[in-house]
């Protein structure tokens, strides 16, 4: 397996806010937004636009690194069960090489 | 090392999210993975607990918490399916819907909620289906938990059926779906909807909306979830808001794909060699978890340890908790709590005695139930896809200096 790709942070989104306890009767409750590392590839900009709008990084790449078959078979998942319809065929391909590259373990099954 | 130093950031920036199994290819179970950083950020009403996500937000508790019979709210785990989940709610109008096939559509609100039905406790063990995921190899589908997707509440609401009985089932009335406040990103993306049949509902069922003592926090699902003791906690309905009678079964991802294991004996199956019938994870095996000494902790020689942790299961209850300190060879008997939380509670035990030699220890512990069910071995435990139902005898080693 590659080790040496360029790692990155990444902040997703802005900096944590703090809430006070009894937020449920009249103000809005804010879940904070986690900053999860984000390893920076070819096709980043794909996944970004096409895999955070259900949910986090965090949440994706918590199954640790994989093979090929199973990111292939996660984004079918998510076009198959969860109707992400939006996701090309192409892009399809791209975000499963992206994370076979930075997530992957150099097993292509 | 490059690699080394990313995982240590990635764990302290953001707890767990990036530990993962590396590609192991035997595929024996082993013991959860153990001891993961806790996050620096904190969620609301929560301490800062180990996080694999933020949306939708996913927390486990630390195995520390194991030691005691009642999981406190501020560090109970949160686990939800979708990311959108209402973020202001007001008690004041807040209403459950009951319809469908009922004599009488019912809107009832927290406050009726509180006032007009009969008030009931029940203390219960909520555990995910999916907790200590990180066991099985190779990898299985969704979040690598370590032990701590559980806990234990005293739960106050109103029995389920008090409400249907207000609402009267019609004859034909077979099915319930119930739905909370927490929605998809994406409108084409199916709801968690859970559907159970009639005749798993019991009197001990029920829509609760207080959890030891205080208002359901609102990761826990504030103002009412649905408590059902003794079956693992993928029906237990968070920010309920619909309960829906029907008579026939409907399809739904979350009930035909999701939380299922292989319809077989052993409830297993291999990657290569799927199970084509699967059935609903249900209810909860015989477990326990060691929660003092945790991971990795340095105990004094002779000194006089005492070992706690909490044993459960799906309400048969629990008969006795062996440990053992040579490997599984012998088993000495823990001294149980007097068991007066109730059946679907953890069941707490202790056992003292005086580290004597030097060195690494390996304490581990067997809940065995009422019913002679007992913890298997972890590498005994049999391989599913889901990676559900994993109930291993719990290890902890420790350093005797
Ligand atoms: C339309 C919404 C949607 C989009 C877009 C989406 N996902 Fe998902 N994803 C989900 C849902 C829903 C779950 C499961 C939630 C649950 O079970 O609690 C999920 C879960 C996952 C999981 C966890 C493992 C599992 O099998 O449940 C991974 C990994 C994942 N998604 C990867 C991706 C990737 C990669 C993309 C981009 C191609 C993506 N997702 C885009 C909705 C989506």
């Amino acid at each position: 397996m590659k080790i040496t790709n360029r790692i990155k942070k990444l902040l997703l989104a802005a900096a944590v806010i703090a809430v006070p306890l009894s937020a449920k009767v009249n103000e809005d409750v804010a879940v904070p937004y986690v900053a999860f590392p984000i390893k920076m590839g070819k096709g980043f900009d794909v996944v970004q636009a096409q895999c955070l709008t259900c949910h986090s990084f965090g949440y994706m790449i918590n199954q640790g690194p994989q093979s090929r078959t199973f990111w292939k078979e996660k984004v079918e998942k998510m076009i198959v069960h969860f109707k992400a319809d939006m996701i090309t065929e192409k892009d399809a391909e791209i975000i499963t090489d992206y994370f076979f590259e930075q997530y992957g373990n150099g097993k292509l099954k | 090392m490059e690699r080394r130093s990313f995982i240590k950031t990635a764990l302290s920036a953001a707890g767990a999210a990036a530990l993962g199994s590396t590609g192991l290819n035997a595929a024996t179970t082993r013991q959860p993975v153990d001891n993961r950083k806790i996050s620096e950020v904190a969620f609301p009403e929560k301490r800062p607990m180990i996080t694999y996500s933020d949306r939708p937000p996913l927390l486990e508790s630390t195995r520390d918490v194991f030691a005691y019979p009642i999981t406190p709210n501020d560090q109970f785990f949160v686990r939800w399916h979708m990311p959108d989940i209402p973020t202001r709610i007001d008690p004041e109008t807040y209403t459950i819907h009951i319809n469908g096939l009922v004599e009488k559509e019912l809107h009832i609100t927290l406050d009726q909620l509180k006032n007009d039905f009969e008030q009931v406790e029940v203390t219960a063990v909520l555990q995910c289906g999916g907790n200590s995921r990180s066991a099985f190899q190779p990898v299985a589908g969704g979040i690598q938990w370590g032990n701590g997707a559980m806990g234990c509440a005293k739960w106050k609401g109103v029995r389920l059926s008090d409400l249907l009985d207000k609402a009267g089932l019609k004859k034909e009335a077979a099915w319930i779906g119930f739905n909370g406040q927490d929605n998809a990103a994406y409108y084409k993306t199916p709801n968690f909807v859970r559907e159970l049949h009639l005749d798993e509902l019991d009197d001990h069922v029920i829509v609760a909306y207080e959890m030891n003592g205080e208002d359901l926090p609102y990761l826990n699902g504030y103002p009412i979830r649905l408590v059902i003791p003794g079956y693992y906690s993928d029906s237990w309905v968070k920010m309920l808001s619909n309960i829906t009678v029907t008579d026939k079964y409907k399809s739904l991802f979350f009930m035909d794909v999701a939380y299922r294991v292989p319809d077989n004996e052993c409830e297993c199956e291999t990657p290569e060699k799927r199970a084509k019938k699967t059935k609903p994870i249900t209810k909860m095996n015989v477990k326990s978890v060691i929660g003092y000494p945790t991971q990795d902790s340095i105990v004094t020689h002779n000194s006089h340890l005492v070992v706690r942790g909490v044993a459960f299961d799906s309400g048969q209850g629990i008969r006795e908790v062996l440990i053992s300190l040579d490997e599984g060879k012998t088993w000495d008997q823990a001294i149980l709590d007097d068991g007066s939380a109730g059946r679907y509670a953890f069941r707490t035990f202790r056992y003292s005695f005086k580290p004597t030699k030097y060195g690494k220890m390996k304490i581990m512990s067997k809940a065995i139930n009422k019913l002679g069910e007992e913890q298997p071995f972890a590498k005994d435990i049999q391989w599913n896809h889901g990676g559900y139902k994993y109930n291993g005898i719990d290890e902890v080693m420790v350093e005797v200096v």
